[in-house]
């Protein structure tokens, strides 16, 4: 799932500042499932919003309105009637949102109130851990399911680097070494002989690295 | 197969928000009182509204809060974690408090454009509570009564130490209000014919209760200082000497032998001996009368029958034999003696309460037609007799019972007779309740917190007198009690449209009341769920509200007390010390069910500062993670003003010290 996190409030406000007629628009999808940009958190942040232009003197309007996913056509549509006279649009969505919303209604200025942060997997509730970047060439099947590209710090693809201590991370005691509980995972499943065999250099030009990606799914064309 | 098997557990699972469950309270009430809407009002301290909700259903407040038999708390899922909510007592305490403090309860004034006349045969319950109904739909009635004041068993069989004339007395004046016309000393059958009323009005309800007391074939039984238990009360209801002596004994173990052994207490000063077939436990009586009687020094001999009345002219004693059982393998009354094994209580006066039946005498030859036994012929779905336009209700079709059923059978009989009448009007839905509240929750999960014991005059002290023994509960009493309800299937309602399936509820509930599946299918328990109100302040998709106190409810209620700007407290309803007694307030069942949201939205509402009341950590108030929950809540919305450069003591979170409502949570 897609994870994305508020920006600092003081950023928000330096591009909200000057507009007059806002309108917040809440995700609901990966960023409600996240806890940051749902319907819920959209209201929270017009709320504060509201107070803090009530607070600074600078009047005007703060409305909002969620959609279930900012990322598809047909939905960002309906906004049409709400967006109707606004200066402003602020996205809590991932940063796909606001690029959506800034392509259908061009003549409205669409600021992100989010960064997207990672792709990630729950660990507990209200923590989320980066299990993939979206590299475009997934090698988990050689490495018992774990990522070394999203998990390990250096993105190594054979085995762990001198700064593994007690299947820890050398960048903090706070991150595993995805390469010790590769290991683990391959001495239980009976497979630790494998990862003698060296993982040949990838291409990474199927990453971000060569250029902006598309897909498009073979089948029926409406 | 497997599909099949896939939609019956989807569909198997409970989920709030498309049922219409209710709680087990209101499903056991006879007429279905949202006793769970007027126990919180309770709470609130808002009787007026409170009395105002009883009155939808029940035409008899004041009476039935005093003597109901409130099968509602037999069900009541407290009952199940500690003891029941005193619903019937609070009652009490709505009425109670519209009066202490003058305000309105004023009888409707009806419209009898129908033109329509019923003639109701009786006065008590039954026929009170049909009048009430038939008035509401426009239809008037006119109430026979043979007794010189309405109320019938109310008045002639409860006394006064139970059931005060005056508060009888302004139930009655309520209905009359409404345009309800009362002939009483008229007896029908002697002095008006049964064949009239069926002549001159458009229909006919027979509501004339048990009036009569069943005697026994015993020897002895014609001697003098034998009494039978309807005659007894009547006198002693009407200040006349019912003639006992000193040393009396009472045969049966009902509700009305009860009565009438604490009736000849009062009334002889001496000692009073009830005798039943019945052993302890199996008496009919309810167990609160059983303690009344027994507090009032009352001996109760179980397991005897009556064998014969000992004496010459006068009664002298009573033999008694020993009751082997009262049932028989069906269940059926059919007692079984020892004839050998016998002793006697000595005594000058017996009194008969072995059960009461209608005098049907007034019923013609050509009238509704009596079965070989007596009993009115009777379709029980309509309350119907065999004549057309005749109608029946109450114990005279359904035998001895409480009050509350009289009042049920009264009302069901109101529709049957609108719609004989012409009326576009349907029997109420019979209400389905919500299950057991789950084992885990009654025993870890909901705070204990005693009961309110109704006060009453002590047992030597009341004997003494006829005035009323129970007091009342005090006002704060009565909302500590009504604060105990557990609000059953009014928590969360989960909107499948709207939610994302993110877990969140399933994730903070502390109850485990939200469930959901792989397809991210889900629902929230309505039995399981207690209402903290978590999973509504954490759900990112807003997919869940609350029934009671709404998000809507909250939001108007903060703007409400708004209107005029100022401080804003938010505090719980079990009535504590304010912590801003000043500010205006939003009481909710527990502050659990703040979020930063609504903090926020009562600064935008115009509050120069919010105060937040909590339970300390140490009993975390109403429920498991109230205190953390509330403390959440005010930490984010503090860090929210920070960020806007707004001064965070704008929101206080005061932990109460002083809490009068013991009991904290379970852990």
């Amino acid at each position: 799932m897609i994870v994305a996190k508020p920006k600092p409030f003081r950023k928000i406000k330096q591009f909200t500042d000057p507009y007059e007629n806002i309108l917040v628009v809440g995700c609901n999808t990966c960023v409600a499932v996240c806890l940051t940009g749902g319907e819920k958190e959209a209201e929270q942040l017009a709320s504060k919003l509201r107070l803090h232009r009530r607070h600074q003197g600078l009047g005007g309007t703060v409305d909002t309105i969620t959609v279930l996913r900012q990322c598809e056509h047909e939905y960002i549509d309906e906004l049409k009637e709400a967006v109707e006279g606004r200066d402003l649009i602020l996205s809590t969505a991932c940063n796909i949102g606001p690029q959506a919303l800034a392509e259908r209604y061009e003549d409205v200025r669409v600021v992100p109130a989010m960064n997207t942060n990672m792709l990630g997997m729950v660990k507990e509730h209200q923590t989320w851990t980066e299990y993939c970047v979206a590299c475009g060439d997934c090698v988990i099947q050689y490495t018992g399911g774990l990522c070394p590209i999203a998990r390990c710090a250096k993105e190594l693809l054979n085995g762990p680097c001198g700064g593994s201590q007690d299947g820890r991370c050398e960048i903090s005691p706070d991150v595993e070494c995805v390469w010790q509980s590769i290991h683990d995972k391959m001495v239980r499943l009976g497979m630790a002989d494998d990862l003698k065999k060296i993982l040949g250099p990838r291409n990474w030009s199927w990453s971000k690295h060569g250029g902006p990606r598309t897909f498009s799914k073979e089948g029926f064309k409406p | 197969m497997s599909e099949n098997q896939s939609i019956t557990r989807s569909f198997a699972r409970p989920v709030s928000g498309d049922d219409n469950l209710r709680p087990p309270c209101e499903v056991a009430c006879p007429i279905h009182t949202d006793a769970q809407r007027y126990v919180q009002l309770v709470a609130e301290g808002r009787p007026a509204e409170a009395l105002v909700v009883i009155r939808e259903t029940n035409p008899l407040p004041q009476v039935i809060g005093r003597i109901c038999a409130h099968p509602c708390e037999e069900q009541c899922r407290r009952g199940q974690v500690d003891e029941a909510i005193a619903i019937c007592n609070l009652k009490r305490v709505a009425a109670d408090g519209v009066k202490a403090a003058g305000l309105a309860d004023t009888p409707p004034q009806p419209d009898y454009a129908t033109g329509k006349r019923v003639a109701i045969i009786g006065s008590g319950p039954s026929g009170l509570a049909a009048a009430h109904d038939l008035a509401l739909l426009g239809i008037r009635s006119v109430i026979f009564e043979k007794q010189p004041q309405a109320g019938g068993f109310l008045r002639t069989g409860i006394l006064e130490y139970r059931l005060p004339k005056a508060i009888l007395d302004e139930d009655i004046d309520y209905i009359t209000a409404m345009g309800v016309e009362f002939r009483t000393g008229v007896a029908v059958g002697s002095d008006i014919g049964f064949d009239e009323l069926a002549e001159e009005y458009d229909a006919v309800l027979i509501a004339v209760g048990l009036s009569l007391s069943r005697s026994l074939p015993i020897e002895g039984v014609d001697l003098e200082g034998v009494l039978l238990a309807v005659p007894f009360l009547e006198d002693v209801n009407a200040g006349r000497d019912p003639g006992i002596g000193r040393e009396i004994i009472v045969i049966g173990g009902g509700n009305v032998a009860i009565d009438v052994a604490r009736s000849a207490r009062r009334v002889s000063g001496g000692k009073v001996t009830m005798v039943c077939l019945e052993a302890d436990y199996e008496m009919p009586a309810h167990d609160w009368e059983i303690r009344d009687a027994r507090e009032e020094g009352i001996e109760i001999i179980c397991s005897q029958g009556p064998n014969r009345i000992i004496g010459g002219e006068r009664v002298e004693g009573l033999e008694l034999k020993k009751c082997e059982s009262v049932f028989d393998e069906q269940g059926r009354f059919a007692p079984s003696f020892c004839e050998t094994e016998l002793q006697t209580v000595t005594g000058d006066t017996v009194i008969i309460a072995i059960g009461q039946m209608s005098d049907m005498s007034f019923i013609p030859e050509a009238g509704p037609r009596l079965d070989e036994r007596g009993l009115l012929v009777f379709d029980w779905h309509r309350r119907a007799t065999t004549m057309d336009g005749v109608f029946a209700s109450g114990e005279v079709v359904t035998g001895p019972g409480a009050a509350v059923n009289a009042l049920a059978g009264g009302k069901r009989a109101a529709i049957s007779i609108a719609r004989y009448l012409g009326l576009d009007v349907d029997y109420p839905a019979e209400p389905e309740a919500i299950g057991e509240l789950p084992q885990h929750v009654r025993d870890y999960q909901v705070s204990q917190a005693p009961r309110r014991r109704m006060p009453a005059r002590d047992g030597a002290e009341r004997i003494k007198d006829f005035e009323e023994v129970e007091l009342g509960l005090a006002e704060v009493d009565g909302r500590c009690e009504a604060a105990r309800c557990l609000l059953c299937g009014s928590g969360a309602r989960y909107s499948q449209l709207k939610c994302v399936s993110c877990l969140t509820c399933v994730r903070v509930c502390p109850y485990g009341a939200p469930w959901a599946d792989k397809d991210g299918l889900g629902g929230i328990d309505p039995a399981v769920c207690q209402a903290c109100g978590i999973c509504y302040t954490q759900c990112p998709a807003r997919a869940i509200d609350l029934v009671v106190r709404s998000e809507a409810d909250i939001t108007s209620e903060i703007e409400a007390a708004l209107a005029d700007g100022g401080a804003l407290e938010f505090g719980c309803w079990f009535p504590q010390t304010r912590v801003a007694p000043d500010a205006a307030a939003v009481m909710l069942p527990c502050t659990a069910r703040l979020s930063p949201g609504l903090l926020l939205k009562a600064l935008e509402a115009g509050a120069d500062k919010v105060y937040v009341a909590v339970c300390s950590e140490d009993d975390d108030g109403r429920f498991i993670t109230g205190h953390r929950q509330t403390r959440a809540a005010v930490d984010e919305a503090r860090a929210v003003l920070e960020e806007i450069e707004m001064d965070p003591e704008l929101i206080q979170l005061s932990v109460v010290g002083e809490k009068k409502c013991a009991g904290g949570a379970a852990r």
